[in-house]
């Protein structure tokens, strides 16, 4: 783990690190990535990986309009926005 | 006659006969959540709606629910229609939800009332509530002193008195742990027995809601109700809820239970381990058989969640961009700054960490050695727990390593000193696995915790071990003097 993974990292997660934390969080990824790394250990030679403790997951349902129009309601959490969409800075010039 | 310390079914009585009316119980627990507002269990409260519901409840001719008119409290990742849901994150300090969680919404159809939202660390992601963007929970056993986490909110309302019983959700510990620091018993289901619909997601394949109460009795009065099939979470199980206050009271003689050896208890704290040998005692006199089983494989526990777990969550994170809901960083310069900035503003530095290790886990040359390894342990730990139940009934161990510690005196300078505190509690995450934390015992004039795991979909089983040691005991009986606060 050095400072170029880390920035690497921090713009895949789009997150900035304070220049005053960045070489705490460099150690810490660094002592975590290594205890992580202690899996290596383990025979999973033809072991198949367990995504969800239930195996099966995504049930199906009937695909059916069951709620009304709640545009409004969900647009107001919204830090802008205008009658229809969601605003965000220009994208397009 | 007051309502602090009051137990689900105390309370209840005292509705039905008539000793206090609902609004005026309502009334009370609000007083009560004020006088102790050191505490700093409630992130908000739910004052107006709760005394309304109250007051209809009153006008009710007839009480046909168990919670009808009893007040909990909610842990405030679930979503609750019209009141503040943060998850105690600056990012969603101002999230007012559009609709309920199914939990909360089965629970309160059921007549009970949500009376606030509680702190908890920020996105679940902790063990000691110390990462939250609303501050340090006190554990009303001592001041200064962590309450667990991640619900430790919902811990801390129960301990203090204020509420009967709260939610709570356990990705890796974070009911069972704060249960045990509190003093208080709570469970953590088996991964799809409660909807995850409107919970906020840390970790999608590991986190599960169960409840916090003063008693396994009660636990299993609110998972009843919030158990059961959700066609809007595709994880939830489609199968038939048992009545698990049906079997609570069966006898436990023959019930064998299992002994992780690789569980070494040597290192603990000599008073730890005497709770857990007082405990072993009297689930023998009360006709239980213990049997040394081995998981060769939990070991690999902590750093394959830690693989997991991140990964997931900055997944699941991602959600937050500054665009649909949640903090907006200003004066951003295009779209791309919008992200960076809202996101680098809103979350503290412990969620910023994980996502960094999952983005980590996740990249390009990186999945196979940490995620799908990781993946594959968990398969060898599954492996593990089910080859051991084809012998056994329950496993139990302590809930956590120690009791409760003071704030910043874990994981400042190292982070896995306090990933170490889910080191009992983790795998049955990993594994899908009920399990229950019961105190047990004082370590330091602080609780200690016993946790009872139990096979895939056995509630029942865990319930009922956990309801007859409490019959047998007074551990859960106890109450903090609550005088520092």
């Amino acid at each position: 783990m050095d400072q170029e993974t880390v920035r690497t990292i921090c713009y895949l997660a789009r997150l900035q690190i304070d220049a005053d934390k960045a070489q705490k969080i460099e150690n810490d990824l660094e002592t975590i990535i290594e205890m992580i790394g202690g899996l290596k250990e383990f025979d999973t030679e033809n072991v198949q990986p367990l995504y969800s403790p239930l195996e099966k997951t995504a049930f199906m349902h009937e695909d059916t309009e069951n709620s009304d129009n709640q545009k409004e309601k969900f647009l107001k959490n919204a830090a802008a926005s205008n009658e229809d969409y969601f605003l965000v800075p220009r994208v397009v010039e | 006659m007051s309502i602090q310390f009051k137990t689900i079914q105390q309370l209840r009585e005292m509705l039905d006969k008539k000793v206090i009316s609902s609004e005026e119980l309502i009334n009370e627990t609000l007083k009560l959540a004020e006088d102790l507002k050191d505490l700093n269990c409630f992130v908000t409260m739910n004052e107006d709606a709760s005394i309304e519901k109250a007051k209809k409840i009153d006008q009710a001719e007839r009480v046909d629910s168990t919670l009808s008119g009893i007040p909990l409290a909610q842990k405030d990742l679930f979503c609750t229609e019209g009141l503040r849901t943060t998850c105690s994150s600056k990012i969603l300090s101002n999230f007012i939800p559009p609709y309920t969680a199914t939990a909360v919404k089965k629970l309160e159809s059921a007549g009970s009332i949500t009376i606030g939202k509680t702190n908890m660390d920020e996105f679940a992601m902790g063990s000691s509530n110390e990462t939250s963007y609303f501050g340090n929970v006190h554990n009303p056993w001592k001041k200064g002193y962590v309450p667990g986490g991640s619900s430790g909110g919902s811990a801390a309302a129960v301990a203090a008195g204020i509420v009967p019983a709260a939610t709570g959700t356990d990705t890796g510990g974070s009911i069972r742990q704060p249960a045990a620091h509190c003093g208080i018993t709570g469970i953590k289901p088996t991964y799809g027995r409660v909807s995850r619909w409107g919970m906020i997601a840390f970790a999608s394949s590991l986190d599960q809601a169960g409840p916090l109460a003063r008693s396994a009795e009660d636990c299993a009065i609110l998972l009843n109700e919030m158990s059961g099939h959700d066609s809007k979470d595709t994880t939830s199980l489609d199968i038939e809820s048992k009545d698990l206050l049906h079997t609570i009271n069966q006898p436990i003689k023959g019930l064998k239970i299992g002994i992780v050896k690789e569980f070494s208890l040597d290192d603990l704290d000599s008073e730890v381990q005497n709770c857990f040998e007082d405990s072993k005692k009297l689930y023998e006199t009360l006709g239980a058989e213990f049997i040394e089983i081995s998981l060769p494989n939990i070991s690999a526990s902590v750093p394959t969640y830690y693989s997991i777990a991140p990964a997931e969550c900055s997944s699941n994170l991602s959600r937050f961009d500054g665009v649909r809901f949640g903090h907006r960083a200003e004066n951003v310069e295009d779209l791309n700054d919008l992200y960076i900035k809202s996101r680098s503003e809103g979350f503290g530095d412990e969620v910023k960490r994980r996502i960094l290790i999952g983005t980590y886990a996740l990249s390009a040359g990186y999945y196979d050695a940490y995620y799908k390894k990781a993946q594959q342990v968990r398969r060898l730990i599954k492996n593990d727990f089910e080859l051991a139940f084809e012998s056994i009934d329950l496993i139990m161990t302590p809930t956590s390593p120690g009791t409760a510690f003071a704030f910043g005196s874990k994981g400042a300078q190292n982070p896995i000193e306090l990933y170490l505190e889910d080191l009992f509690t983790i795998s049955s995450n990993l594994a899908g696995l009920p399990a229950i934390s019961i105190p047990h015992g004082k370590v330091n004039s602080l609780p200690a915790g016993l946790q009872l795991v139990g096979n895939f979909l056995r509630e029942d089983q865990i319930l009922n071990a956990a309801h007859i040691f409490q019959q047998n005991s007074e551990f859960h009986l106890k109450k903090p003097s609550m005088e520092e606060f």
